[in-house]
């Protein structure tokens, strides 16, 4: 068997290795998140924190929700680092105060839910995170048979009927 | 002392016909079909547009095997499977956009070159046979890998998400949505030109690969691959390994084919799990060869020609089909016949050129003969 040259194998090796740090990397860059704000009285350590009135969310400065009390709302986010600016109304007619947060989001969680009047009151992460975890569906999901290819080809589409 | 014959303008006329009559036949149904349609220019152009962001690259693969001799490659399915195994993976691990798509490619590698230099070293045993054995490659690794994402994803290879699952709780479902994928490849720094969208990184990218394989060409293992293809006897006795220029050939197609059905995908926004990769060869291949490529030449100006009327054929032959006939089932029909009748008509042509050279060959030996006999 030929011998591969140490240059050509350190080459070789070094490809191997970059391409898996990218990876890798992608990994954490890119991974997604759901995040919900919720609007909603939290109780922490025998202490009541209320809803402000109206809450305006807006993440990479366009408006993803409008929250009342006991409102939800979402984002999709990609990366660790969120940031939102929020719009706050405490009372009814009363002036808007504008607060910028950045957090770090789990990479583990998909769905992430943010309470935000523990968020506002600068509780710890364990207050005012929490996993989103979706219910699952009494109905069974609807079959996705029949789906055509992007030339209109699907070996299970039936003919129309003349 | 040779002399060239003269060509009279009449018959180098007919020759030009002869060598581009798939491309003419193209663009006189373009030309018929067009106005029938009824498409604006804007959605036209802008259609075609699309098309050449999701196929070119695609497309583009497909020129190694034939620098290599080894003609068209059926077997660039493969790749495109192993893309779908690289986008399953990343859909589930949850990255999204632009490092999703670069995570699905680097992923979609490995696979690429292990399925490539599998096909590659079969088709060293088929000499001569290479595309209907490619093509035969890939109807038997489409079933390795329904296997493996029909009852292996799940049990065997953990899936995190229970939606990407079939409802019994292995297997991956028909389709595998990419909706936070979707286009972010295009979208990033695209253009819009009144009704037409440019996506400008897509084709940056496309162009890049146009540049790498120019610059192929000229490289020792580049003019290695067409000394190959222009005789395998001759270049194994000027030094050159043949087996392992072909397979390196194969692999370079199937990882550039997965690399290609990413970007297709990440176009379509979901991934039709058991489907998706079925038809692409075909269609690929006769785009390349509507563009007036054949077995065995294709350059890259094949493949552009080749998306642009064969996508326009595509785009506009549903809606004449209802026009005329008042069913655009029609339409699809025809297009499905034209794909596969211009694969048909490359592969006659080819085999019929091969035979008349040989016969021209077989004349002017005797010519020679018949000239040292009577001297």
């Amino acid at each position: 068997m030929k011998k591969i040259p140490m240059r050509t194998l350190l080459f070789r090796v070094g490809a191997v290795l970059l391409l898996a740090v990218i990876a890798y990397s992608m990994t954490i860059i890119g991974r997604g998140h759901t995040v919900y704000m919720d609007s909603k009285r939290l109780e922490y350590n025998g202490q009541t924190y209320e809803t402000p009135y109206k809450v305006e969310v807006y993440v990479n400065d366009e408006q993803v929700a409008k929250l009342y009390d006991k409102e939800r709302g979402m984002s999709i986010w990609i990366g660790q680092k969120f940031s939102m600016t929020l719009e706050i109304t405490q009372e009814k007619g009363g002036a808007e105060e504008t607060q910028e947060v950045s957090l770090t989001l789990p990479r583990k969680m998909d769905g992430i839910i943010l309470n935000l009047p523990a968020l506002l009151a600068g509780l710890p992460e364990e207050a005012y995170l929490s996993e989103f975890v979706a219910a699952p569906s009494e109905e069974e999901a609807p079959s996705d048979e029949g789906i055509t290819d992007e030339f209109g080809l699907s070996t299970t589409e039936e003919l129309p009927a003349e | 002392m040779s002399m060239k014959p003269k060509k009279t303008g009449g018959s180098s006329f007919v020759e030009l016909i002869q060598n581009n009559s798939v491309p003419i036949m193209f663009i006189l149904i373009c030309a018929v079909c067009i106005p029938v349609s009824g498409f604006s220019p804007g959605y036209l152009v802008n259609e075609i547009m699309t098309r050449l962001g999701r196929n070119a690259f695609l497309i583009l693969c497909l020129i190694f095997p034939i620098m290599a001799g080894m003609g068209l490659n059926f077997a660039m399915t493969l790749g495109a499977m192993a893309a779908e195994i690289a986008l399953i993976f990343t859909a589930d691990w949850q990255v999204w956009g632009i490092p999703g798509i670069v995570l699905a490619m680097i992923l979609s590698i490995p696979i690429s070159v292990l399925l490539g230099v599998f096909c590659g070293q079969i088709l060293n045993r088929a000499k001569g046979k290479e595309m209907i054995t490619s093509y035969m490659i890939a109807f038997f690794v489409d079933g390795l890998y329904q296997l493996l994402v029909l009852f292996m994803m799940g049990p065997v290879i953990p899936i995190l998400h229970s939606t990407l699952k079939l409802p019994r709780g292995y297997g991956i479902r028909n389709t595998v949505s990419l909706l936070h994928m979707r286009q972010s490849l295009d979208n990033l720094g695209a253009i819009h030109i009144g009704a037409v969208k440019i996506p400008v990184l897509t084709l940056v990218v496309i162009a890049l690969f146009c540049l790498f394989i120019v610059w192929f060409r000229k490289t020792k293992l580049g003019q290695d691959m067409r000394a190959v293809g222009q005789n395998m006897d001759v270049a194994r006795d000027a030094g050159i390994k043949v087996e392992r220029t072909r397979i390196v050939a194969i692999v370079m197609s199937t990882v550039f084919a997965g690399l290609g059905m990413v970007i297709y995908l990440q176009n379509m926004g979901n991934i039709s799990t058991y489907s998706s990769h079925k038809q692409i060869g075909m269609f690929c291949i006769a785009a390349l060869l509507v563009g007036g490529a054949s077995v065995d030449k294709a350059s890259i100006r094949n493949v552009f020609l080749g998306v642009i009327l064969f996508h326009t054929m595509f785009i506009v032959a549903p809606a004449t089909g209802a026009k005329v006939t008042g069913d655009s089932m029609i339409g699809e029909y025809f297009r499905v016949f034209a794909s596969y009748g211009v694969i048909t008509i490359a592969l006659v042509m080819y085999e019929m050129k091969k035979r008349m050279a040989k016969g021209k060959i077989g004349q002017q030996l005797q010519l020679a003969q018949r000239e040292e006999e009577s001297q």
